[in-house]
């Protein structure tokens, strides 16, 4: 915890990058929502989940919101990648996909202004969960 | 800050469903319905029937009435792996009746289903 960037203030540039991704979330999840059967129903609430969990104003939502941004561009490039190999490839799909690839585009830069460089990122974690590990072993010797 | 995440939040949701709600370009109903063409519709995601039959070496008409909100529609293959295409036409929300025109096809069997949920599929015996 003790690696982790200095906390900054939330600029208008920054509401305007989350405002996007929310509504570029929505879309999308709403788009999978009206073609029916399971697995649409399924990538639709997922969307939603992942739209919440962008804005939660939750301590634990906050703490981990990189984990949030990398599992929406996960998210969306599985979604993307399902549908090329399966198809169908028509106008519904082509104005979803492009809103997925826009997506990613937003979140990346959200995840970049806000946690900089990803590879740190996870250095950074699996520093702070060693030092937990440690601290853990040491109680229990004492 | 709030107040203008929340006006930015709504215009671009606007926007967003504004784009998402409308149709999209749908097979254009034929002129005129042979009174002899086959007839398929789908409901709850399942097709009313899981085999047509169609004459061989002549033109033939399917009427497809969609009855529910999802979108689908009726793509016929040459091959049961889906591959060689015959006739595919872009998924339409329904309620809405489509007439797709089939050209003429040889004799034997051919495959259909809706590309978006592929367990709605069928037969086509053309003889």
């Amino acid at each position: 915890m003790a690696n982790r960037p200095a906390s900054r203030s939330f600029t208008a540039v920054d509401a305007v990058i989350r405002v996007a991704i929310v509504a570029l979330v929505l879309g999308t999840a709403y788009i999978h929502s009206t073609l029916g059967g399971l697995l649409f129903t399924l990538n639709a609430a997922g969307y939603v989940v992942a739209a919440i969990a962008m804005i939660a104003p939750i301590a634990l939502a906050s703490r981990f919101r990189w984990v949030v941004r990398a599992g929406l561009i996960g998210y969306a490039l599985t979604t993307i990648v399902g549908w090329a190999i399966q198809g169908p490839y028509y106008s519904t799909a082509y104005l979803a996909k492009a809103i997925e690839v826009a997506l990613i585009a937003l979140v990346a830069v959200d995840f970049v202004r806000f946690d900089g460089n990803p590879i740190s990122v996870v250095r950074r974690e699996l520093a702070t969960g060693m030092a937990f590990l440690r601290a853990r072993r040491a109680g229990a010797a004492a | 800050m709030k107040r203008l995440a929340t006006t930015l939040a709504l215009v671009a949701l606007a926007a967003v469903l504004a784009a998402c709600s409308g149709t999209s370009a749908a097979p254009t109903p034929a002129p005129s319905t042979d009174p002899d063409a086959l007839k398929i519709s789908s409901k709850d995601l399942a097709f009313s029937t899981d085999t047509l039959v169609a004459p061989a070496g002549k033109a033939f008409q399917i009427v497809y009435d969609n009855q529910e909100s999802a979108p689908h529609n009726v793509a016929i293959y040459a091959d049961q792996g889906y591959s060689q295409k015959v006739l595919v036409e872009e998924p339409f929300s329904g309620p809405k009746v489509v007439t797709y025109s089939v050209p003429a096809l040889d004799a034997g069997t051919y495959y259909f289903r809706c590309d978006l949920h592929t367990n709605m599929k069928g037969t086509i015996e053309v003889k």
